[in-house]
């Protein structure tokens, strides 16, 4: 294995709206023997809401620093929080003036470039290995998946990771441990609608409908993903869109740390499943 | 309507070229590509970010930022993952946006979006805090949005009453997942948040500087 220990950077909806995200990454890497060093006091990466590139870099420049000064490469679970590490990475790296001027607003954002930022499914499939992966699992996790990735992992082509309109490596996880991946490929990389939620909501209801909608029609038993904000929308305001819009799908949300760790025999409690808003338990019954 | 060629501003699209993310707005050629799969047009087929490019090459500039379609862009980048000519499509709508704001400020003219109003009121509380606290966010843009204390908490209550209670129940914020008795409840503080301060001042001065 060519990965032993990261830097853990979680991103703000890990310590509520996406608790069971942050707890199933901790007990997935705890189980594949991957140490994570959670970056000490680390802050946000600016999301979606920042659109003054300047802040972005300013902001990760900080997160980078912290990281590097344990001589680690960050891991982050959350899509948009790898975006901004990857896009102020990529910034700093080819800017030695900006670096010096980032520096200059206080000594802790020194940050002379030496880790890379790295997306969770990277790892996982790119650095720890599906051969790793396979010899530590136990269980079988027999669920029909819908695997959608969103946005950030294969685009914008300046910090993807996976192919923009046909993205594998969560497909690749899921076969792994057992599961179907069901016919998704028109939907897999489109937007949740998440960064609308608190704008307009209408249009953000509307992107969500058709993600859940294909998934119920190709059959799947879950949606697995890999961003917080994607899992805000599609499960802890699925009721509020059935109810806007007057439909039922019922359609559990997982990440995909969770359904890994079901296949690793990790306690689903300690998977944060009891989290899951719509309820992620029946997909137990299909755990052998 | 035709377009007044007096009325055009020949410089407005070095504006955008100046602005980090603008740089390859001359590269379009107009292909539409960006259009055709955009998430947006989709759903609001009169939403072409292919149009605003070339309404911004001709100097439509109060046209352009003062179009409510600059802030129903859901930044997913597909456009910018397609564009053939890597004009960065994404990026240049933000970079609207923010000379947008710009000429708010300037009083040229009026953003109906209340998007700016929550972009700000997010960042305020990372410029506070260090991370995203959700309900200090949600008390600053709900009033903001609709002009009155009361308003607000009555529109807040209606969006997010539901949602806060499922957060509630399932123990990811507040007592009942046994994270700690007001987790997620109270905005969660780094210590360093004297540099905080000091990253948006200085955020503030190169804005200024451009």
């Amino acid at each position: 294995m060519s990965v032993e220990k990261l830097a853990y950077y979680p991103g703000c909806p890990s310590e509520a709206t996406a608790l069971e995200q942050h707890m199933s990454t901790e007990a997935v890497f705890e189980k594949l023997g991957v140490e994570l060093v959670e970056v000490e006091e680390w802050n946000c990466c600016g999301a979606a809401e920042a659109e003054d590139p300047n802040l972005v870099y300013a902001l990760n420049a900080r997160n980078l620093a912290i990281a590097e000064r344990v001589n680690l490469d960050i891991m982050t679970p959350c899509s948009i929080c790898y975006y901004n590490l990857a896009r102020a990475n990529n910034a700093l790296k080819a800017d030695e003036e900006l670096r010096a001027e980032i520096k200059g607003i206080d000594p802790s954002l020194e940050y002379n470039g030496t880790i890379t930022p790295k997306h969770i499914l990277d790892v996982l499939v790119n650095d720890i290995g599906l051969e790793e992966i396979k010899s530590k699992l136990v269980k079988k996790v027999e669920v029909k998946v819908a695997p959608y990735y969103g946005c950030y992992i294969g685009r914008p082509p300046e910090t993807a990771f996976d192919d923009p309109d046909d993205p594998v490596l969560m497909d690749q996880l899921i076969e792994l441990i057992g599961g179907e991946n069901v016919p998704f490929s028109t939907m897999k990389t489109k937007c949740c609608g998440g960064p609308l939620m608190m704008t307009r909501a209408d249009l953000a209801f509307e992107m969500a409908r058709k993600i859940l909608d294909t998934a119920k029609n190709a059959g799947a038993d879950c949606i697995a993903l890999a961003c917080p904000l994607c899992g805000m929308m599609l499960d802890a305001k699925q009721p509020d869109i059935e109810k806007a819009l007057n439909v039922k799908f019922e359609m559990p949300i997982v990440y995909i740390t969770q359904l890994l760790g079901l296949a690793l025999g990790i306690e689903p409690n300690k998977l944060g499943l009891q989290k899951n808003v719509v309820g992620a338990k029946k997909i137990l019954e299909k755990v052998v | 309507m035709p377009i007044k060629t007096w009325e055009l501003d020949p410089n407005f699209k070095n504006e955008i070229l100046n602005e980090p993310g603008g740089e390859h707005l001359t590269a379009c050629y107009q292909c539409s590509t960006c259009t055709l799969g955009c998430p947006i047009t989709e759903l609001v087929p009169s939403y072409n970010p292919r149009k605003i490019i070339q309404m911004s090459l001709l100097g439509m500039r109060t046209e352009v930022l003062s179009n409510p379609d600059l802030w129903i862009c859901a930044i997913c980048q597909t456009c910018t993952a397609r564009c053939p000519q890597n004009v960065v499509v994404g990026d240049v709508l933000a970079v609207m946006r923010r000379l947008a704001e710009k000429a708010e400020e300037a009083g040229e003219i009026k953003i109906e979006s209340p998007r700016p109003l929550f972009e700000t009121a997010f960042l305020h509380t990372v410029e506070k805090y260090g991370r995203l606290y959700d309900i200090g966010l949600a008390m600053e843009y709900y009033p903001k949005r609709e002009g009155s204390f009361v308003a607000g908490q009555k529109a807040m209550m209606s969006d997010y009453m539901g949602f806060g209670m499922r957060m509630f129940l399932k123990g990811k914020m507040g007592p009942l997942g046994g994270h700690g008795l007001f987790k997620g409840l109270l905005a969660s503080k780094i210590k360093q948040r004297d540099v905080m301060k000091k990253i948006f001042k200085w955020v503030e001065e190169k804005e200024k500087e451009r």
